[in-house]
């Protein structure tokens, strides 16, 4: 059964159309590939799944509860990390207290302590840093640690290897692979190969529309269709 | 992205290295401040020098209670609260009044608790909401032609009938003649159609019972302040004698400032006790519900607990108590010494900004978030409204406030000496050869050190205050963490016009209460800001003293004048450029620094 279900959403942001029918299913412990060009609306479909971008008309279910027009406070606390695009870490607040913020409870952060770390080394390291003074890859990395501080079922993570080196992106691929074994991944990922070794499914997003969808298995050997929404491979 | 570029493993040179160079111009600007300041102090005897920094520090510290609130708010929500200076002439007001006359007090506090009662039980006010919803569109009919009726009425009732029974004031004021009737009731007999034909139109869509519900809200918030308003004219209030105060304004306030002025006899109940509280409970009530209505609240708690029944009976309780037992209450403080009725004025008055502060958020700038030149205007506009009320409540704009006893003592002993002669209860003491006033330099800059570190340590220790800080950066992310924003929003908003209104109660003994005192510090906060970067917390702090400091040192040249090269008569500058100094002061810092002292630059 599948844990997050968006049937038809359209999305204004203020009177642009950005979302003009965009459904897709997450099925409960997989990794899906949001796929598509820049600007065809991927970012804009993980903020209405979040409430960030409320939807105008169409319904996101998730775990069976109508969340459409939820606030977005509200949609996080029923267990839905977020990773944003431009890692959005606290320059203001240490890296220790950049996952100290994302507890829901007292305790949720000793809790995970071992799994974090264990994920991501090198912040145990940095946990005194302010949060403006890490390279990209280590605020990628905050980043997504972040998500992982509260039990969430779900973690919406957007373009995770995007102005990383090679190196790094081995490593947070390594790091979201292991990390779907405890939750179910939407991934919005503009690199494909990085797409297609991580995710079962993809969803491809066209013009705020969602065009084809499948097993990620297929689309690898489907050219035409990589070509013809994703452009060279 | 800075950070992008910036690498990783080597944090080769030692980071106090990378922190002077990133930070040199700004201690550059530091430096020539200081040396500035030294310079001009040079032409100043050593006493002088001392009491005119001194005096600085006080003008500082209450600038930087109006500043601190000022820049958390504009940091975390970016709202330039533009009616934040009368919130400190609220505070001001709000404690003359506590301290001075305290029966009053009590009195206005009786209505008061049970007006903010029914808001405790807010989330039984969202499901009761949420069930008219449900309703059937006859229902909400029902609903808007009651509120239509009961406006009608309340409208003759208070008007037409009122003044027709003094004809000839009504004659004389121009009331309710023949054509105002007629217009007036035309009016209500539109409205009247109109809300039929939106009777008729309704189809069930969501839209339709959106709109059903928007008239719904507004049914019961006439309601509900027809029935407070009406209400609280039946409660009992002592007010100074206006006729009084008329006949000689002098007397008044002479007779206020000793405590000697007789109070009116308390009016009595104009309604049986039981019926006032039980519709000033009921006109609360429909308030809350009628803003429950505005928007619709899925996802939002409607499940009651004790804790909201429990604020609900505390305050009725309150209320009851507050009423029953005024006469031996009102004994009682006016027995206390005035430095408690002082500090009792301090948590009142503070507690007043922080409810009205809680109250502006909540109705008037949460939903505007979308359009923040409509919370700028809000704002200003508040802000009158905020002065027209104090000149109709208090009768006149501008009063004296005692200083408390602790720090009015004169006679043997006095002036004090020393840092020791602070508790001296002295209302002067000789540090260094300068004669301070214990109250303006002492206590006042000893409480704004206090909020500084309170506040400063809220922000850097608590889980709230780190809440704040990211919120400041990225509110829609701390959103997505799960964190309800809004609610953190609003505490913030309290919290600043709290800090305002706590300014505004110290102002009143140092510089006495005025309907103009909150514009001019409301500017000196706006200036500090700019000179700290707008949205930092320390930056604030920093431009508050410099500001205090460069307005009394002008002044002070002002009395002393300055000998300039090649002019013969010391330049003595005129006290109306105080205020333009501090703005020099803040246009040079921003030519050299343009995000201010401790601001980030671009966000």
């Amino acid at each position: 059964m599948s844990l997050l279900r968006l049937s038809e959403i359209h999305t204004f942001i203020e009177q642009f159309h950005i979302l003009e029918g965009v459904s897709l299913e997450v099925p409960e412990g997989d990794i899906v590939a949001l796929l598509g060009r820049n600007g065809a609306g991927k970012t804009t479909t993980l903020k209405t799944i979040l409430g960030l971008t409320p939807a105008r008309s169409g319904s996101v279910v998730f775990d069976g509860e109508d969340i459409t027009t939820r606030r977005s406070f509200d949609i996080a606390a029923l267990g839905i990390g977020y990773v944003p695009e431009h890692r959005a870490i606290f320059a203001d607040l240490s890296v220790e207290e950049n996952l100290r913020i994302a507890e829901r409870q007292k305790g949720d952060f000793a809790a995970k302590e071992d799994l974090v770390f264990g994920l991501f080394p090198d912040l145990k390291r940095l946990i005194r840093l302010p949060g403006t003074n890490l390279s990209g890859g280590q605020q990628q990395m905050l980043a997504v640690a972040r998500a992982l501080v509260a039990d969430n079922r779900l973690l919406l993570i957007d373009e995770p290897s995007e102005g990383l080196a090679p190196v790094i992106i081995e490593q947070m691929m390594e790091a979201i692979r292991q990390l779907s074994s405890q939750s179910t991944v939407l991934l919005v990922e503009q690199n494909f190969i990085v797409a297609s070794r991580l995710a079962q499914h993809y969803v491809i997003v066209e013009e705020g529309r969602s065009v084809k969808l499948g097993s990620m298995a297929d689309l690898v050997n489907d050219d035409e269709t990589i070509r013809r929404y994703l452009g060279a491979a | 992205m800075t950070t992008e570029t910036k690498s990783p493993e080597t944090p080769s040179r030692s980071r106090q290295a990378e922190w002077l160079i990133e930070n040199r111009s700004r201690m550059t600007v530091l430096a020539v401040l200081i040396f500035l300041f030294l310079a001009a102090m040079a032409g100043l005897e050593r006493d002088d020098w001392f009491a005119t920094i001194m005096q600085g520090l006080s003008v500082g510290a209450l600038t930087f209670l109006v500043a601190s609130g000022l820049s958390l708010i504009f940091g975390l929500m970016d709202v330039l609260n533009l009616a934040h200076g009368e919130i400190f002439m609220l505070g001001a007001y709000a404690g003359w009044t506590v301290y001075t006359r305290f029966d009053t007090a009590v009195d206005a506090g009786v209505p008061l608790l049970l007006v903010i009662a029914p808001f405790a039980l807010l989330p039984l006010w969202r499901r009761l909401a949420n069930r008219i919803r449900e309703l059937g569109v006859n229902w909400h009919a029902v609903l808007w032609f009651t509120a239509l009726g009961v406006a009608y009425l309340a409208w003759v009732l208070l008007f037409a009938v009122g003044s027709s029974s003094e004809a000839g004031e009504a004659a004389a004021t121009g009331g309710a003649s023949g054509p105002v009737i007629f217009i007036v009731t035309a009016v209500f007999a539109v409205g009247g159609w109109a809300l039929y034909r939106k009777w008729r139109t309704f189809d069930g869509s969501q839209d339709s019972i959106d709109s059903a519900m928007k008239l719904n809200a507004w049914s019961f918030l006439i309601v509900g302040a027809g029935a407070t308003v009406t209400a609280i004219t039946k409660f009992p209030l002592v007010i100074w004698n206006a006729e009084d105060f008329a006949r000689s304004p002098s007397n008044f306030s002479v007779q206020i400032d000793l405590g000697t002025l007789i109070p009116l006899p308390a009016d009595s109940f104009a309604w049986p006790a039981l019926i006032a509280f039980a519709v000033l409970l009921l006109g609360g009530a429909l308030i809350a519900l009628g803003l429950s209505s505005l928007r619709s609240h899925t996802g939002e708690s409607t499940q009651v607990n004790w804790k909201h029944w429990a604020g609900f009976g505390g305050m009725v309780f309150a209320a009851i108590v507050l009423y029953l037992g005024k006469g031996s209450l009102n004994d009682w403080i006016f027995g206390l010494s005035t430095t408690w009725r002082f500090f009792l004025a301090i948590l009142i008055a503070t507690a007043i900004g922080a409810a009205v502060g809680a109250f502006i958020e909540v109705v008037l700038i949460r939903p505007l978030y979308d359009r923040p030149i409509y919370q700028l205007m809000i704002t200003l506009g508040v802000g009158f409204i905020l002065i027209e009320l104090v000149r109709e409540v208090w009768g006149r704009p501008e009063f004296t406030m005692a200083r408390p006893a602790a720090f009015n003592g004169t006679g043997e002993g006095c002036p004090g000496e020393g840092i020791g002669g602070f508790f001296s209860g002295c209302s002067t003491v000789e540090v260094f050869g300068g004669r301070l006033r214990v109250y303006n330099e002492g206590f006042v800059v000893l409480m704004g050190l206090l909020v500084l570190v309170g506040v400063t340590l809220l922000l850097k220790r608590t889980r709230i205050g780190m809440v704040i800080r990211a919120g400041v950066q990225d509110p829609d992310m701390v959103e997505a963490l799960g964190i309800n924003v809004r609610r953190v929003f609003t505490l913030v908003f309290a919290m600043g016009s709290g800090l305002a209104a706590l300014g505004g109660v110290l102002a009143a003994p140092s510089i006495g209460l005025s309907t103009g005192m909150g514009a001019v510090f409301l500017l000196g906060a706006i200036v500090a800001l700019a000179i700290g970067g707008l949205t930092s917390f320390p930056g604030a702090a920093a431009g508050a003293v410099l500001v205090g400091l460069i307005q009394q040192i002008i002044i002070r040249f002002g009395q002393t004048g300055i000998s300039v090269p090649f002019v013969t008569e010391p330049f003595k500058p005129s006290p109306t450029v105080v205020p333009a100094a501090s703005i020099l002061l803040m246009v040079v810092i921003l030519l050299v620094l343009p995000s201010g002292l401790f601001g980030r630059g671009e966000r």
